[in-house]
């Protein structure tokens, strides 16, 4: 998903000035890719719609500290980036993902017959499939792998985010992508 | 034979493999397919559909923002009669030479001040504004107020040491702001009639 989504100068004027309506306007701009991306790096609608509205209580908040330097939507992405991030630290404690992960990924192996109807061209793996697979990685996993694959961060951007190494990004990364290989495979076989 | 790992595969990606991986993926087919394979996950990956929120999470943002707003004028009435009370005190303890007259002076300012600001109140600074410009001129005149508050309220400190002059710069300073502010509301009051 590319996002070249244009905020006219006098609307950040008026939101930096507090202004309501202007403030209502970036949110109603910006509300679908913020949804979106932390849906991508998260579980639940429910988390995704939380890490929304604490992303816009901290523009709203800090948006007199926008200097207009790079692209809003690039400050605005970076802001629901790292609150997504805090809330998968917070999910982590609350249960071990590894765990999880596992027993799902089981689940997707075994879980052919149900959608192979979904109408995978052979090679080409069907959305329906891709979309499924990516869902049944951790959440730090689809984290790394949306960021990096999809956002176009830099592993060392993803490090900072996340307060990791350079390496642990990479390795996320190939771990990610050998899964979601694995997975694909999978169904391509049970077809 | 050895094949290249996800690793090895990535890094040709991003143009930073080992000499073993370049030299490999050059005569292997089967190499050559898994990394097309893993261009075509990620373009598949770009192309995912968008998800909307299901419920709209803008009220909850407002009220929050609205109780922020709140709190933060009613800092800024404390601010500013903490700074007058401190140079009330500043007055009483330290009558300079010809510290009548700049007390009258000061005083004089402080009620201008304090006039101005409980005009300024009439303004809901929640109100819709008029113009970008406007809005930014407001925004930054208030900032100014806030900076000048402190400045104050750190000359008015009692062990700093007090230089009249540079209070009553300070002190005409925020009144000039003030007006500045007042000016705006009013003409933008104008404008849209009210
Ligand atoms: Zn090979």
């Amino acid at each position: 998903m590319t996002i070249s989504l244009a905020v006219p100068d006098i609307l950040v004027a008026r939101a930096r000035a507090g202004d309501l309506e202007a403030l209502e306007a970036l949110y109603r701009a910006f509300e679908t890719p913020v949804y979106n991306l932390a849906l991508r790096m998260l579980r639940t609608p429910e988390d995704a719609e939380d890490v929304l509205q604490e992303t816009f209580l901290e523009v709203v908040r800090s948006i007199k500290q926008y200097r207009g330097e790079g692209h809003l939507w690039g400050w605005i992405k970076r802001i629901a980036a790292s609150k997504a991030l805090m809330r998968i630290r917070r999910n982590q404690v609350r249960a071990t993902e590894e765990l999880d992960e596992e027993s799902t990924g089981r689940q997707v192996a075994y879980a052919g017959p149900e959608h192979t109807r979904s109408g995978s061209v052979a090679g080409v793996p069907a959305r329906i499939d891709l979309e499924r697979a990516f869902e049944q990685l951790s959440e730090t996993s689809r984290s790394v792998v949306w960021l990096h694959d999809v956002e176009g961060y830099t592993h060392e951007e993803i490090a900072e985010l996340m307060g990791k190494t350079v390496s642990f990004s990479k390795s996320q990364l190939a771990r990610a992508h050998a899964r979601l290989r694995r997975m694909l495979d999978a169904e391509g076989a049970a077809r | 034979m050895m094949h290249c790992t996800m690793d090895d595969l990535l890094a040709l990606k991003e143009n930073e493999a080992s000499a073993w991986a370049k030299q490999h993926f050059e005569t292997c087919p089967a190499c050559r397919a898994e990394l097309e394979a893993l261009y075509q996950r990620i373009a598949a990956l770009k192309a995912l559909p968008v998800h909307r929120p299901a419920r709209d999470r803008w009220p909850a943002v407002r009220d929050a923002l609205r109780v922020d707003q709140r709190r933060r004028r009613r800092r800024w009435g404390a601010w500013s009669l903490s700074a007058a009370a401190g140079i009330a005190l500043l007055l009483l303890i330290r009558p300079g030479p010809g510290g009548r007259v700049d007390a009258a002076e000061l005083e004089r300012m402080k009620q201008q001040s304090a006039t101005l600001e409980a005009e300024l109140e009439r303004y809901d600074p929640d109100a819709r504004v008029t113009s970008g410009r406007t809005a930014a001129l407001a925004a930054a005149l208030e900032d100014r107020i806030a900076v000048i508050d402190g400045e104050l309220a750190q000359v008015g400190t009692p062990p700093a040491p007090v230089r009249r002059a540079e209070l009553m710069k300070l002190w005409q300073e925020r009144v000039d702001a003030m007006q500045q502010l007042m000016t705006v509301h009013v003409t933008r009051a104008a404008y849209v009639g009210l």
